[in-house]
């Protein structure tokens, strides 16, 4: 569908990229508007980390057209409007954190001072440690602090909490937040559901190079059943499939979950069709089963 | 619509101060390549030279091309290669950094570095009486600053095909090898004849040669005899470090 380009920060267009002949991307279309937190999810190889590397200019299509603000990804005045967070990226060791920021805050005209990006960052304090001297996480805080440093229409972040412990991920999520509040817009590419669920307006799920749903985090909830029920029991595949409101069945022996859209109707006719059911566990799906839903639904209509 | 980059000349300069105060930090660095050279010329030069200024003169020469070779080839060569490796290349790639201040901060921190080794032996040199005219003094410096040049290009070379660890024993490698090799400790007729053949091939052989013209050693109408086998190495390490470059970036 034709969208508004006055709007648009980043647009992939019919891109196909492969490497060394194995095809990662495959006619893959995606337009990013001002001001949205959009997640790239999907799992590991799925071609998330080659979308965010197109877009910042990182990596070249081998066909198709990639715009960033309507420019060649690799236009200076394009990446001036971007910050960018990668998935391993070093800090030069000898180096102050506060040395560090201000140095890739002056690239930027609208640079923002160094003082201001480091109390953004939570990094006040460390301002004065060398980088051979901080922990991995204080370290990723570092490189979001140079993602905003030049106060970015569009932060473009590659697994950013990848290693960190739950209470970590929440304090970057908040800086994230603070930054899409302010207006930014954000491409967030993550293999963690909760963290799509927490700070996307849409996300766009991709499995095998191409984009297999694209939505907001609820819609995407929505689309499939709200109900997990696990039992056991020793009714067939066939019968379980035909029990009311049942979206979608995987039975492993005597071992059966069941996705429901109205889990009393399943559980009634349930417990009528088998008597002898144990050990019944109900539980609300949460994103990852839905997306494990729209995965292999999908793998399914393709094989 | 007006830039949103930063003026260039800004970057080009924070980016040079700052490549000079990582290194200035670094005692691997600094140890090796501003301290060794003065101190291998303060002991083979001067103490064991019995204090002949006529070979105090000439080591003058040569370790002066010496003491430029360690921080190009390890400025480049080690510190691209790790900045390579842990990503940090890539996140200025990203920026709107343009796209020569890297290469020309390293150039810049190089060239001071350089100086500073090259200086103290100059003064060593002189302290031990030896003697020249400002337009000798000059035109030696001029020969060593510009042998910065060939062994960077090298280091870079290095820097943009191997990982940092590789890359360190390679540069210590050429480090000592065109040191020996290319005459800078002695002169090369004490080496077998085929290792001599072998000296025309080095920047390190050419360039002592030409510092050798400069305080006297040599004639200097033959100086286009060094010159030009020395522009085709560059050439060829200015490819080299070109096409590994592109590598990179590709």
């Amino acid at each position: 569908m034709p969208r508004s380009t006055a709007a648009v920060i980043a647009r992939l267009e019919g891109v196909a990229k492969s490497y060394s002949g194995r095809a990662v991307l495959r006619g893959f279309d995606l337009g990013l508007e001002v001001g949205a937190v959009v997640a790239l999810l999907g799992p590991n190889g799925a071609g998330k980390s080659t979308v965010a590397g197109l877009i910042t200019g990182r990596l070249a299509a081998d066909a198709g057209e990639v715009r960033l603000f309507d420019r060649d990804p690799r236009d200076p005045e394009a990446r001036a409007r971007m910050g960018v967070m990668l998935q391993a990226a070093g800090l030069p060791d000898t180096l102050t954190v506060a040395e560090v920021v201000d140095l890739h805050a002056g690239y930027y005209r609208r640079r923002l001072k160094t003082k201001d990006i480091l109390a953004q960052a939570g990094l006040a304090e460390l301002a004065q440690r060398r980088c051979d001297r901080l922990s991995g996480g204080e370290k990723r805080r570092v490189h979001f602090a140079l993602a905003i440093a030049g106060s970015p229409d569009f932060l473009v972040l590659d697994e950013p909490t990848t290693g960190f412990d739950a209470e970590a991920r929440r304090s970057l999520w908040r800086l994230v937040r603070e930054k899409a509040d302010e207006g930014a817009a954000v491409l967030l590419a993550t293999h963690y559901m909760d963290e799509a669920d927490a700070l996307a307006d849409r996300i766009v799920v991709v499995a095998g190079g191409r984009i297999i749903a694209d939505d907001t985090p609820a819609a995407i909830k929505a689309k499939v059943a709200g109900t997990m029920i696990r039992i056991r029991t020793r009714m067939t595949l066939a019968a379980l499939k035909v029990l009311p409101a049942v979206a979608r069945v995987e039975l492993r022996g005597a071992d059966a979950t069941l996705l429901t859209t109205h889990a009393r109707a399943t559980l009634e006719a349930l417990f009528s069709a088998d008597p002898s059911l144990v050990d019944v566990e109900v539980t609300s799906a949460s994103l990852e089963d839905a997306l494990a839903d729209i995965i292999s639904s999908t793998g399914q209509e393709a094989a | 619509m007006s830039s949103l980059v930063a003026s260039a000349p800004g970057i080009y300069l924070r980016e040079a101060l700052a490549e000079i105060g990582k290194s200035a930090r670094l005692p691997q660095f600094l140890i090796p390549t501003i301290a060794l050279p003065p101190a291998f010329y303060g002991l083979f030069a001067l103490g064991m030279g019995g204090g002949s200024v006529e070979i105090a003169m000439r080591l003058l020469a040569t370790y002066g091309v010496f003491a430029a070779m360690g921080p190009a080839l390890f400025g480049f060569g080690a510190s691209v290669a790790g900045e390579r490796e842990s990503g940090e290349l890539e996140l200025k790639r990203l920026s709107p950094m343009p796209a020569g201040a890297h290469v020309t901060a390293k150039l810049v921190a190089t060239i001071v570095f350089s100086v500073l080794a090259f200086g103290i032996i100059y003064v060593l040199a002189a302290s031990a009486g030896v003697r020249l005219s400002q337009e000798q003094w000059v035109l030696l410096a001029g020969v060593h600053a510009a042998s910065v040049i060939p062994f960077a290009l090298i280091g870079l070379s290095i820097g943009y095909r191997l990982g940092q660890k590789a890359a360190i024993a390679v540069a210590n490698v050429a480090f000592l090898g065109m040191a020996v090799l290319g005459g800078l400790w002695m002169p090369i007729t004490l080496l077998p004849s085929f290792i001599q053949s072998a000296a025309w091939a080095l920047p390190s052989y050419h360039l002592g040669a030409l510092a050798l013209m400069v305080v006297g050693e040599g004639n200097m109408a033959n100086a286009w005899l060094h010159a030009g086998p020395l522009a085709l190495i560059t050439i060829a390490a200015g490819l080299l470090a070109w096409t590994g470059q592109e590598r990179h970036a590709a």
